[in-house]
């Protein structure tokens, strides 16, 4: 059975883990955090990545975080591109690869930048036979945003740009994972408070990669109740981003990994491959992934 | 009962270890230890993925099979006695109606630029105390079923689909007024669900796929009907005369429909027309009563609507049908037909279903659709005395939730399906446990409950355990 809670993997895949090439020193809080948006979407646009989604309880075993049961994984293949006059929005598609058991289950998801517009997702079953459209909306303090696909990640993890809803505070210049950092505080203004479950998030971005390395997300009582974790930063087509994202659920002691295998940009993308045909179209589906494939090699 | 009971404590026994031999050291989960600066994440606790070369060789025509083996046992286990009439009785005795081995295989090949085939089939095996065990004289017996059967071929803006397939209409899940294309067959009480019971048919479908918005026609080259139910089944009873599928003496039948549709900043829209037979014969008692019974099709024209619209977490649905010539009494069986029936009498009825899905938070779903219908002019061509079996507005309704649990290894799922006079009420509670990416592991429990006016009645107090233990690559 298909979570309902299954959310599709936007290409534009969490706000601090991509970032551009060294700039200027004399930033502040919101700078810093734009530049890193900024780049983020720049490295999903017209992309093709093949991930692994993998999830388990956890817990510490001799100074280390250890799986307490075997991971549960998925292998998922992922296009995304941009849309709208400044590139700010993004259509994204992903199919689940593994396990055979959901092997084919298709997403397609549109992302809007624009404040208060509600993102939108389809979901192709084959037990359904046909597109269902997917409630996923806006979530509040009180309810859970949407997850991907059944993992610690969610929707709004997920977001980009509207950091004109935040107040963006450079704390201090750091270390973490030995790397020099700039530890930064978002804490959302009334309205986007009443969006989102966390009242408080800190971001470390390296300060000569601009990737963000850690992330604190707190809830309305100042209590921690996520934490994601970058790890393999590589220079990917001139940008940097971290290629291993760990998102640990505080609360219920479970987190889940998301390993982009394999990441291709600046693809040549038909706009129509980010339809609802290419969830029910098999035939076009497979055609359009070989000539992304072709485009790799 | 007793050996029933039996079975499936073997196996929760058989599953018990697999589920327990991957639990591995149990770790400190504290929180505090978690939260430090000292404690070290290393991603390679999930394998040496990136280790891996990329993979773009040329797929092996193999990776498109997808296998699952099932093994189902279930039973009725409440001694009890229906009384359909004042006065007559028959017992309902506790027995297994379910043990058998099943082998579900799909296949899906894009074996050439803008070409898929994909095909899935299933084979059942029953064992000592199936049904259709004992309806084989008390020999093991075995059954072979093509499901899906395409070739698809898409080009430009357009998808032509040729081969044994299912066309769904409608938004909502599981008792839309449009879902009526393909035939269905609720072969006993495992099938309760429509996505289940939809039987493929022999058909051409042609998407075209627009800048705005999509049409979707199809051909139906081989019009089938509801099966009889198997003998055996707990839907079976033994009828004055056979029913026997409809005979075709040549005639070449066909069924099109054709559907426009579009979508909207949250909301998707459709209008769909279609020219079609009611998937239900209508049986009538033989000539001279000799034989079997005549199986009657019936043809009508379908128009139809739907719309979807997503609120936050909400999502509503309705759909809105229009039958022209349906027959008024297509349940009509031989041997309990009266005078008080009117006969081969077409009505036009109008219908429609909508409901909501909520999903609270990413553990919860919940969704509820009613199924609404009247026909139309209902006094018109009867005769004195006759009175139409459905009259008024008739119709179903259906809830749905289900919880996640365990990281979402074990979910929990409830539904609850009745008519709208309140004749009826099936509930059903299921567990599914994901034990890995490979086995999962069912049980269901179902209950009728029925008074009289409903063709339910013949499963009044009827208490239906179950399980299900599958394997799938």
């Amino acid at each position: 059975m298909i979570s309902r809670g299954i959310k599709l993997v936007t290409g534009s895949i969490f706000l601090i883990t991509f970032a551009g090439n060294t700039l200027g020193q004399d930033l502040n809080g919101f700078d810093i955090m734009k530049l890193v948006d900024d780049a983020q979407r720049a490295a999903n646009d017209s992309s093709f990545n093949r991930m692994q989604l993998s999830s388990c309880k956890f817990g510490v075993t001799d100074g280390r975080i250890t799986c307490a049961e075997r991971p549960r994984v998925k292998s998922l293949e992922s296009v995304a591109k941009n849309y709208g006059p400044e590139l700010m929005d993004t259509k994204s598609v992903t199919i689940t690869i593994e396990p055979a058991a959901e092997r084919g289950v298709g997403m397609l998801s549109f992302a809007y930048d624009e404040t208060g517009r509600d993102n939108e997702t389809w979901l192709y079953l084959s037990a359904l036979g046909r597109v269902k459209r997917i409630a996923s909306g806006d979530s509040d303090e009180e309810t859970e945003p949407a997850s991907l696909f059944g993992s610690e990640f969610t929707t709004e993890d997920t977001e980009t740009g509207k950091l004109e809803e935040y107040t963006i505070n450079l704390l201090e210049e750091t270390t973490t994972a030995g790397r020099d950092v700039w530890k930064i505080e978002m804490i959302p203004y009334e309205e986007r408070a009443r969006k989102t479950r966390y009242s408080r998030q800190v971001h470390y971005i390296d300060k000569e990669r601009y990737v963000g390395l850690r992330s604190e997300m707190y809830d309305q009582y100042g209590k921690e109740v996520k934490r994601l974790m970058a790890s393999r930063v590589e220079l990917v087509n001139d940008i940097w981003m971290a290629r291993s994202l760990t998102m640990m659920n505080l609360v219920t002691n479970r987190l889940s990994n998301m390993a982009f295998v394999e990441i291709y940009t600046d693809l040549d993308i038909q706009d129509e491959f980010l339809t609802q045909r290419t969830l029910t179209d098999a035939a076009y589906r497979e055609t359009e992934l070989e000539n992304l494939r072709a485009q790799l090699n | 009962m007793s050996r029933f009971c039996k079975r499936a404590g073997l196996i929760l026994i058989f599953v018990t270890p697999i589920a327990l031999s991957q639990q591995e050291e149990e770790p400190n989960l504290g929180g505090e230890d978690i939260l430090s600066d000292e404690i070290i994440f290393d991603d390679n606790l999930f394998g040496n993925v990136f280790d891996e070369s990329p993979n773009n060789n040329e797929e092996s025509w193999l990776e498109g099979f997808t296998v699952r083996v099932s093994q189902q046992f279930y039973g009725q286990v409440n001694n009890h006695s229906v009384e359909p009439l004042p006065g007559f009785s028959f017992p309902r005795k506790a027995e297994m109606e379910n043990n058998r081995l099943g082998l579900n295989i799909r296949y899906q090949n894009a074996f050439a630029p803008g070409w898929l085939l994909q095909a899935s089939g299933q084979t059942r095996a029953y064992w000592n105390e199936d049904y259709e065990y004992r309806a084989n004289g008390g020999k093991i017996d075995a059954e072979y079923r093509v499901n899906e059967f395409f070739l698809q071929r898409s080009f430009e803006q357009n998808s032509f689909k040729f081969g044994r397939q299912t066309v769904v209409w409608g938004e909502t899940v599981g008792n839309s007024v449009l879902d009526v294309i393909n035939h269905i067959e609720f072969r006993d009480m495992t099938i309760i669900d429509i996505e289940d019971a939809r039987l493929n048919q022999w058909m051409v479908v042609w998407d075209y796929f627009g800048e705005d918005s999509n049409w979707s026609s199809f051909i139906n080259l081989y019009p089938e009907f509801n099966p009889a139910p198997v003998r055996g089944s707990p839907f079976f009873f033994e009828p004055q005369f056979n029913l026997t599928d409809y005979k075709r003496d040549g005639d070449a039948i066909f069924e099109v429909g054709t559907q426009w549709r579009k979508s909207f900043d949250l909301s998707d829209i459709s209008f769909m027309a279609a020219y079609l037979y009611e998937n239900q014969l209508r049986y009538e008692d033989p000539i001279n009563n000799i034989g079997d019974a005549l199986a009657k099709k019936n043809d009508f024209i379908l128009l139809g609507f739907s719309a979807n619209r997503a609120i936050g977490r909400l999502l509503l649905n309705f759909d809105l049908a229009f039958s022209h010539n349906v027959l008024a009494d297509n349940f009509n069986l031989p041997g309990i037909s009266s005078l008080a029936s009117p006969l081969d009498l077409e009505k036009d009825q109008i219908g429609t279903s909508f409901g909501f899905e909520w999903a609270p938070d990413n553990d919860q779903s919940l969704s509820l659709g009613i199924q609404a219908q009247k026909v139309l002019d209902e006094d018109k061509g009867l005769l004195p005395g006759q009175q139409l079996v459905n009259e008024g507005v008739f119709g179903s309704w259906l809830v749905r939730y289900s919880n996640i649990f365990l990281n979402n290894d074990l979910t929990l799922a409830s539904t609850l399906q009745g008519d709208l006079e309140g004749d009826s009420l099936l509930a059903m509670l299921s567990v599914n446990y994901t034990i890995d990416d490979n086995w999962t592991v069912e049980a269901q429990v179902i209950s009728i409950n029925s008074n009289s006016n409903s063709p339910l009645i013949f499963f009044d107090e009827d208490l239906r355990i179950g399980t299900t233990i599958s394997y799938s690559f």
